[in-house]
């Protein structure tokens, strides 16, 4: 029984060195700006780590069992370690319960090590690397410690068990003091108890970036300690897994961006060191050991390369994936922020957009009036202050485009066909901002917000209608921060109402090509609209032949966040990989919901499917020609 | 971003926004019903510019305002009496259904007309000055007539508003009356209507104050005016400007549409639809001088047949509106292909005049190229694909009738496949374009050559097909489109068989070298026959051009012949009407052609080095009858389900590997022109 005080003693040991370790880190993370704190999070994360969190680690089946069985068999044998030998009952009942835990640890950890013989790519190695070892050492030490009958623990079996149990634990204890794998367990529920969207854990789709208070001087982030400090808090619980890296678009097109790394460069930026032990993939084209970083430190370029942050393509894949629950966009755009009204360094030609935005309230630089040109011959009415209607047509950019104005036309057809009540803004309508704000031109956006939303208060209507999900996503999500609170839908779902009340009659496709449906990211996951679109096509008679990348899991077309304005080179094109994808479904006809998609994927080089907007395919079977 | 950023800025016109800057002009379309009635045809023909997405027409080219204008050789739209209001509404409306806005144009014809005709009228002219093209002697117009021409123009354009249409244009263009007032070429009047500038003027401006009076100020009122009638003694580009500047500046009016040159001699009446021979939009400087004076939006055509040289001359601020109007005949949907990124889907103009030389005989406007147009109750311009059974067609020869048959039948969605026996397709065509200034004759095969190749039709280029590798096909129907051959051998005594005389065919495809001196033998008198002798001529030979015709080129339109005259007058070809070639015969190195009198029977030789025949052609048919007995239908047609536009009845019998239907189209079955071998294939095919 003489291992019995020894396991207890341990046991203080380690809580106090946990305790060390996570004020060490708590004051780096401290260092980040204010963020409202909610202390009911500590309460709530059971729920979000076994519903939400889960939720995203059980679509890989293997890992989630095993991190079942490891974490869960560490924790539990943790809890009756504290609770039999931190209390020191030495209850016999109680060991037989530890025992039990950490046999469960045993088979997780063995899962764990056979996954490390042959990793995917994606995973981080390194001191990862030996975890298996060390949660090993940390399992059969205490088995062999407290299974084994006390007549045969002799005093060398005792000292290697006990040896054994100190050094699992040293990896357990000592990961969030020194920035060590298991630290991802300490952040990682304080990140769920303090997120930066608490709203995520509701069932709210929460992509809205935040405002910033421009008056306050808010400019972005320029040094990690500009981030809010929940921020700097959920970088900590990144676990490497990679999969954000694999989801990423940029990353595949060989442009010089990966989630993962970006995360751990952050990670370097709060505790001060360079990335020379980062044991991933490095960002594409860029060698791992050149940069590094401190709280108080520019980010670009010492820790960052300004053209990693320009590749993102704000699509939301990675925090799609992440396990973590992180929120990489934020930090992109936050960091981009500060680069655009800090030092003005934006790179394509987002500049003259920007500039164009500033002068004439369009991209392109064009007389507002222009915006709907193409719809003159279609009598299109126009909103007019003191004539109330119901629905207010809003084109966004791509009325400037002469490819996607055969999509507007087609919409003003469907909506002419179901005699919806609607009317355009034509000269009055600026652009939203959102090209502007995800290229970190918050000033910009604000300013074109406020003016629209001032713009939409002189008019009596019941919502809104778009073809365009930037527009779909600036007006529904990101305007009511400013104070404009509209009912805004994409024009699928006001068709799929449409068929649904019986108010479009269409026939089904005629020419039968196989077709499948692209996922326009700012529908998708920006507002979880994934069925509408679907049900138009079920609708429309059509058989959908479903990219492996589809729905929430789709691939981005490319064209979000600004960057096919910044342009940062990759080995291969975004939408060209997309096509493919396209292509390996058997689709002759693409069917998209979206502008930027539109001009993406018809702008692949050599033959390809078909790329037509629902629009286009619905008045195509419209029966009563409008 | 936008490909097409001028094109598709809308321009306002009074009140009238239109959506882009292409429009239709004002033509004689010669498809009014009895009466100056549009009907179905008129008003299916500017509903398909609609369809096309085409801003604006204007219709009914030189409609009348008074009965004193004989409407019989052009079938305008007779705007003399309230009768026409409700076809007119039926019109408009029709084609704003599609988005379409529609002028029409409106004027006196003074003496630009015959007499010889109802109503037998005396024509009336400024001075009473005798028109040279229609042969319109006129009377010198009274100021009672005056007075009720003017009020005839305000009745006439209360009846266009009434309509429901969205303007009126009054032409003060191709030597109507009103510029013949303006003009000192036909008005030499002393009174207050002649002499100066501003008594010239008079007429023009009372007929633009009573109409705006009748319609009020809100109404789309424009002018259609000449920029340089090209007469010594008529009015020049600075006058007219004088004149535009004038006009502009009453305020009356809410656009000025530009053309060049007059239009009262066949010369210069040929630069008015400026056919192939010109350049490209030859008198848009024109247009552009005028509108560097006035304040009203200005409006050419004549000659832009591209969208993309439409988006330059609007890109360079020539003009504000441009007309695309045999453009659209040949494909009244470009707006629409432009709209959708299919330019290279546009069956463009080629300016082969056929629809207006058409017009000058007094036929109905039609396209060279697009046998749809204007028979849009019947022909399609889009083909569907059938619902009936899928077929294997084959398709013998390349020409315009086979290449049509073999588009038509794909766009019904058939399996097709195409012999030619050369390595190109274009059959003829591509002979005609080898003439002189007639090089954008092949412009009708390029888009065919990519129609048929976007269509994924199997071309077997370069393969002359025989019954046996047709029969290989497993056919279901064969369509014979194998054209004919030069039909020099018609008169055995032209000696072409022992060499004495050689063939148009071989001289234009460059087999024969031209010798120094050529008598050229038209038996016909198409442009082929001229072609061939431009062609000599181009390159250095002394040529004589013999024909039994009237007149040389008898057959090639009012301004087509034109053309060919300035060449032969400006090359020194000597032309011989009323001569046949009765034989040829050597003598030493030079060959003695003998030319018979059409009137006396006088014989006359002439001694040259090189006699060229251009006698048409003569059937290729000897496919034709290897397959004949083989065939379901021993190749017969059912003439009286093609002329009602039914399908063959023999579609309906089996057909399968062994069993298949025959047809033959265009110059296989007898010689006729390009228009008709490709209706002769539409009105077939479509059925397939």
């Amino acid at each position: 029984m003489a291992v019995a005080p020894a396991i207890t003693v341990l046991f203080w040991l380690s809580t106090a060195t946990l305790m060390i370790g996570l004020a060490r880190r708590a004051r780096l993370w401290r260092a980040g700006q204010r963020a409202p704190v909610e202390w009911a999070g500590l309460l709530a994360v059971p729920k979000r780590y076994f519903v939400d969190l889960h939720h995203v680690v059980a679509r890989e089946p293997y890992i989630a069992n095993t991190h079942v069985a490891v974490a869960g068999g560490a924790v539990a044998a943790i809890l009756l370690v504290a609770l039999n030998y931190g209390l020191a009952i030495y209850s016999p009942i109680l060991d037989v319960a530890i025992v039990l835990a950490a046999l469960v640890m045993v088979a997780g950890v063995f899962f764990v090590w056979q996954r490390r013989r042959h990793p995917p790519k994606r995973l981080s190695r390194g001191a990862w690397d030996r975890l298996p070892y060390t949660l090993a050492l940390f399992a059969v030490g205490l088995l062999v410690v407290i299974a084994t009958p006390a007549q045969y623990l002799s005093a060398a079996i005792a000292s290697v068990a006990l040896f054994f149990l100190l050094a699992g634990s040293a990896e357990l204890v000592l990961g969030i003091g020194f920035g060590a794998p298991m630290k991802h367990a300490v952040a990682g529920l304080l990140h769920l108890a303090f997120h930066p969207r608490p709203e995520r854990f509701s069932g709210v789709r929460s992509t809205a970036l935040k405002p910033l208070e421009l008056e306050k001087m808010e400019l972005g982030v320029d040094a990690p300690a500009d981030f809010r400090w929940n921020q700097l808090l959920s970088f900590d619980a990144c676990v490497q897994c990679g999969k954000c890296e694999q989801s990423c678009p940029a990353f595949a097109a060989g442009q010089p961006l990966n989630p993962k790394k970006l995360i751990q460069d952050l990670v370097c930026g709060l505790s001060g060191t360079s990335d020379a032990n980062y044991a991933g993939r490095p960002y594409p084209g860029i060698a791992i050991g050149a940069h590094s970083g401190a709280l108080d430190n520019p980010i670009v370029p010492q820790l960052i390369e300004p053209a990693t942050l320009w590749s993102c393509t704000t699509c939301r894949a990675c925090v799609e994936e992440c396990p973590m629950l992180i929120e990489h966009v934020d930090a992109i755009v936050g960091m981009r922020r500060s680069l655009n009204l800090t030092r003005g360094e934006i790179p394509g030609t987002a500049p003259e957009i920007l500039a164009n935005l500033r002068e004439t309230d369009t991209q392109g630089g064009y007389p507002k009036p222009a915006r709907y040109n193409w719809s003159i011959d279609l009598d299109v009415p126009q909103a007019v202050p003191g004539k109330p209607f119901d629905v207010l047509l809003y084109a966004g950019e791509g009325a400037f485009d002469m490819r996607y104005q055969r999509t507007l036309r087609a919409l003003v057809r469907i909506l002419k066909a179901a005699k919806v009540d609607f009317a355009v803004l034509g000269g009055e309508e600026r652009d939203t901002g959102d090209t502007a704000r995800r290229l970190g031109d918050e000033a910009t956006f604000q300013r074109l917000a406020k003016e629209n939303i001032s713009t939409f208060a002189t008019l009596k209507f019941s919502r809104i209608v778009t073809a365009d999900p930037h527009v779909l996503h600036s007006l529904r999500n990101e305007y009511p921060a400013l104070g404009g609170h509209y009912v805004v839908v994409h024009h699928t779902a006001l068709i799929a109402e449409l068929m649904e009340q019986g108010r479009l009659s269409t026939a089904t496709l005629t020419n039968g090509k196989p077709l499948t449906y692209h996922d326009p990211c700012y529908l998708g996951r920006y507002n979880g609209e994934f069925e509408a679109p679907r049900a138009v096509l079920r609708k429309l008679g059509a058989t959908l032949r479903e990219m492996e990348r589809s729905g929430p899991r789709a691939r981005c077309c490319g064209g979000g966040g600004g960057a096919p304005l910044t342009d940062i080179a990759g080995i291969q094109r975004i939408p060209d990989m997309r096509m493919a994808d396209v292509r390996e479904a058997g689709a002759e006809i693409v069917a998209v919901a979206c502008p930027q998609c539109t001009a993406m994927l018809e702008g692949v080089a050599g033959s390809h499917a078909e790329v037509l907007d629902i629009a286009e395919l619905v008045a195509s079977a419209l029966e009563v020609p409008a | 971003m936008a490909a097409y950023p001028n094109i598709f800025t809308p321009i306002k016109l009074n009140q009238l926004t239109l959506p882009n800057r292409i429009y239709s002009t004002a033509h004689a379309e010669v498809y009014a019903d009895a009466g100056g009635m549009p009907g179905d045809r008129y008003i299916r023909y500017y509903e398909e510019k609609a369809k096309g997405g085409l801003g604006m027409a204007i219709c009914g080219g030189s409609s009348p305002v008074s009965i004193d204008v004989p409407q019989g050789s052009w079938k305008p739209v007779n705007l003399t009496t309230d009768r026409v209001i409700e076809p007119m509404a039926r019109l408009a409306d029709t084609v704003h259904r599609h988005g379409m806005k529609i002028m029409i144009q409106a004027t006196h014809m003074g003496r630009r007309s015959a007499y010889a005709g109802d109503p037998w009228p005396h024509l009336v002219s400024p001075s009473g000055v005798r028109e040279p093209v229609h042969r319109g002697n006129a009377k010198e117009i009274e100021i009672e007539e005056i007075k009720r021409i003017i009020g005839d123009f305000a009745k006439a354009a209360k009846r266009v508003q009434t309509s429901g249409f969205d303007g009126i244009e009054i032409s003060a263009a191709h030597q109507q009356l009103i510029d013949q007032f303006w003009s000192p070429r036909t008005n030499m009047r002393s009174d207050e209507w002649g002499g100066s500038l501003e008594n010239r003027m008079r007429f023009g401006l009372e007929v633009l104050q009573a109409v705006r009076a009748a319609v009020g100020r809100d109404f789309c009122v424009g002018i259609r005016m000449c920029a340089d009638e090209f007469h010594d003694d008529g009015l020049d580009h600075e006058t007219l400007k004088d004149i535009a500047q004038a006009m502009s500046e009453t305020g009356l009016i809410d656009f000025i549409s530009v053309i060049g040159s007059g239009a009262d001699t066949h010369n210069s009446l040929a630069n008015c639809m400026p056919p192939m021979a010109l350049p490209p939009e030859p008198f848009v400087h024109l247009a552009a001088g005028i509108k560097s004076v006035v304040k009203v939006p200005v409006l050419h055509a004549q000659g832009i047949r591209d969208v993309s040289q439409a988006e330059r001359i609007l890109a360079n601020g020539l003009v504000d509106l441009v007309g695309m109007t045999r453009a659209h005949i040949a494909d009244p949907h470009i707006m629409n292909k432009v709209r959708e990124g299919r330019e290279d889907q546009i069956r463009q103009c080629v300016g082969a005049n056929y629809c207006i030389d058409r017009m000058y005989s007094g036929s109905d406007t039609l396209c060279v190229q697009n046998a749809a147009t204007s028979r849009e109750a019947t022909m399609p311009h889009v083909i569907s694909p059938t619902n009936g059974p899928m077929r294997r067609i084959v398709v013998v020869g390349g020409g315009p009738a086979g290449l049509e048959a073999a588009r038509v039948s794909r766009s019904r969605g058939h399996d097709v496949v195409l012999f030619e026996r050369n390595e190109t397709v274009g059959g003829q065509i591509n002979l005609a374009a080898k003439a002189p200034q007639r090089e954008q004759m092949a412009g009708i095969v390029r888009w065919f050559d990519l129609e048929t190749k976007r269509l994924g039709i199997d071309r077997r280029l370069g393969t002359e097909a025989n019954a046996e590798m047709i029969l290989a096909e497993k056919p279901d129907i064969v369509v014979l489109a194998t054209g004919g051959r030069s039909h020099v051998h018609q008169v055995e005594a032209w000696g072409a068989s022992e060499g004495l005389s050689v063939s148009s065919w071989d001289i234009l495809a460059e087999k024969v070298q031209p010798a120094e001196n050529v008598l050229v033998y038209d038996g016909i008198s198409t442009h082929a026959g001229f072609g061939t002798a431009d062609f000599l001529a181009s390159r250095g030979s002394t040529v004589e051009i013999v024909t039994p015709d009237v007149k040389v080129g008898d057959d090639v339109g009012g301004t087509t012949f034109p053309i060919f005259y300035r060449r032969m007058y400006a090359q020194g070809i000597i032309p011989t009407p009323n001569f046949w070639l009765d034989r040829v015969y050597a003598e030493g190195n030079k060959k003695i052609a003998v030319l018979r009198n059409e009137y006396t029977d006088e014989l006359e030789e002439r001694a040259v080095d090189q006699v060229v025949i251009e006698n048409g052609i003569t059937p290729n048919t000897e496919l034709y009858w290897s397959l004949k007995e083989m065939s379901i239908n021993r190749g017969q047609i059912d003439i009286n389900a093609l002329y009602s536009n039914e399908a063959q009845p023999v579609l309906n019998e089996q057909t399968d590997g062994n069993r298949f239907v025959l047809f033959r189209v265009g110059d296989c079955v007898s010689m006729h022109n390009i228009h008709a071998a490709i209706y002769d294939s539409l009105r077939l095919c479509k059925d397939f």
